[in-house]
């Protein structure tokens, strides 16, 4: 017995050990976004001399980070509410109406998880145009709708199987029909679905990079964080220490959000994987 | 509202209301634009001329006949998915194991474990790409150790395993977050009846653990595969497609056609193929996992 828990012990330590070395790259990072040019020149691993935050000061006011972070927002935001909202009656609609039409539309509606992105973004871009939707965060956020809606329908057509449809027909006796029942009603009881859906879609369009590539990248006023590190980096190819600031600046509300959510995000993502 | 209508009537239109909004989305983010990418395969067009050119299947027999940026594109592809399902299921498996034996730094080991996976794969490459470029440098100086003066980023061979470690960085957390919710869903009595009747832990892992896994193992390959085929991002930082276009992968090549290159028609003949290759490769793989999982 002993001897196992001496290994214990051992496996524990090479674990914290090993943890750390995994995080190295991001200390680095952030390390050197804190140095001088020379500085990060003359050696990576060293700890600043004194903490350069001018770089913070410099790359904030450059790169409009206030202004890319409600960008950002917007989109997140739009894209989000939208992709409940449609996905969520529709899938609702088709999962209570037993027919062969209602389950051709949902097999209409889930298909396109099988369509890779890169397979239609020209396309994609086109039809934007055509329609005016690019060049606008408003409208990045609208196209997020159907990109989101194939798997949020996907997982909200399976949790409401699960409710019985007795709510359903209590409500109606009671005078409620229609939006009026799905909202006070069902909407409420998909609260633990629509949190998975949430949290899932919310890391992936804040972090999403092809689609607003295409979609935002025109000008600096409908730029998102990702695109503005990119051409930031583009621009200041060997200027490290203000590549590294503009990366750490547009990682860090992720990391903030991960620190305080974790347990709800991690457990989201998992539940989105298994239902997915 | 609808009182006036029949109650069928009004039944009708409200499947109507609730249905009909998020099909046109899906329409326009799906539909219309496959149809558009079929319809462009079969022209000869750069994208700003008004006149494109019908030319059938040729776009298609052009890549299928000769052409060496797409060939070596989907060889790497091939090999990067191959390379990264393999070890990020393994990593993230072993990984899973460890953290399930409840050690005293379990909530921080995931934690850990888990954050790169929130951060974006463009900002991941440039990151990495730097402590490559730079940071190797300093660390070679400090250690002397030969590892870091490879030229990780300069050479093929290195690139390639390069980006394959890279992206298992970014997402190990992902699926050993998977494996874990799987384990335990794993009874411990099963555990324990393995251990009475003298079951060894290596024993233990590959007749119990294993198999009971298969649901998460099912889902965990599918999602590294259908991650891999499409793989771009991470390349776009990290090495550009360099050294020498060894690192396009088939989603960067299609890009550099249709963006770069402004081949419209032949870029998304490229695309439809990639569409083809995900559909066989999922269906392929759906179909055999599913035979083989145990019901727990």
């Amino acid at each position: 017995m002993k001897s196992s828990r001496a290994g214990r012990i051992a496996l524990e330590i090479v674990m914290v050990l090993l943890s750390i070395l995994f995080l190295y790259p991001l200390f680095l990072a952030i390390n050197n976004s804190l140095k001088s040019f020379s500085e990060v020149m003359s050696d990576v691993v060293a700890l600043p001399k004194q903490l350069a935050f001018e770089n913070y000061s410099y790359v904030w006011s450059f790169i409009n980070y206030p202004r890319l972070f409600l960008n950002n927002t917007i989109i997140t935001v739009v894209g989000l509410a939208g992709i409940i909202l449609v996905s969520s009656i529709a899938a609702y609609k088709l999962s209570r109406t037993k027919s062969r039409f209602s389950a051709v539309l949902y097999v209409i509606c889930i298909m396109p998880m099988l369509i890779p992105f890169q397979s239609i973004m020209l396309t994609v871009l086109r039809l934007a145009q055509d329609i005016h939707l690019n060049n606008s965060t408003w409208g990045l956020g609208l196209l997020y709708w159907g990109f989101g809606a194939p798997l949020a329908v996907f997982i909200y057509h399976g949790f409401v199987k699960g409710i019985p449809k007795e709510i359903d027909e209590s409500a109606t006796i009671d005078g409620a029909s229609g939006f009026r029942l799905f909202f006070s009603v069902i909407f409420p009881l998909l609260k633990s679905v629509t949190t998975t859906i949430i949290i899932i879609d919310v890391m992936w369009i804040w972090n999403d990079f092809l689609l607003p590539l295409l979609m935002v990248n025109g000008s600096p006023s409908t730029k998102t964080l990702t695109l503005a590190a990119y051409t930031f980096v583009g621009q200041y190819t060997s200027d490290w220490q203000y590549a590294m600031t503009a990366m750490v600046m547009a990682v860090l509300p992720s990391i903030i959000v991960f620190i305080f959510l974790q347990k709800f995000i991690v457990k989201g993502v998992v539940a989105g994987a298994v239902k997915g | 509202m609808f009182k006036k209508l029949g109650r069928k009537w009004s039944e009708k239109l409200e499947f109507g209301v609730f249905t009909l909004p998020v099909l046109i989305c899906i329409a326009i983010a799906f539909y219309i634009p496959f149809a558009m990418t079929i319809r462009y395969s079969l022209l000869k067009w750069n994208g700003i001329s008004k006149h494109p050119k019908f030319i059938g299947l040729d776009n298609f027999k052009q890549i299928f006949m000769g052409d060496a940026n797409f060939t070596s594109a989907a060889w790497f592809t091939v090999k990067y998915a191959i390379l990264y399902i393999v070890l990020v299921n393994v990593l993230a498996i072993g990984l899973a194991v460890i953290l399930d034996m409840k050690l005293k730094s379990s909530t921080w080991l995931r934690t850990a474990f888990f954050i790169p996976y929130i951060l974006s794969l463009v900002i991941v490459g440039f990151i990495w790409k730097f402590i490559f470029m730079q940071g190797f440098e300093s660390l070679g100086a400090s250690t002397g150790w030969g590892i870091f003066k490879l030229s990780w980023l300069g050479e093929p061979g290195l690139a390639f395993i390069s980006i394959v470690l890279v992206s298992i960085w970014q997402s190990i957390g992902f699926y050993m977050v998977i494996y874990i919710a799987g384990l335990q869903s794993v009874p411990e009595d099963l555990k324990e009846a393995a251990t009475v009747d003298g079951a060894g832990p290596f024993r233990r892992f590959i007749s119990i653990t294993l198999p009971l896994l298969a649901p998460s193992i099912t889902i965990s390959v599918f999602m590294a595969l259908t991650n891999s085929i499409k793989v771009f991002d991470v390349i776009l930082s990290l090495t550009g497609g360099g050294p020498g276009g060894t690192t396009y992968s088939v989603a960067y090549d299609i890009y550099r056609d249709t963006f770069q290159n402004n081949m419209f028609g032949y870029g998304t003949a490229k695309a439809l193929i990639l569409f083809v290759a995900v559909l066989i490769v999922t269906l392929i793989q759906l179909t055999l996992f599913k035979r083989r999982e145990v019901e727990a």
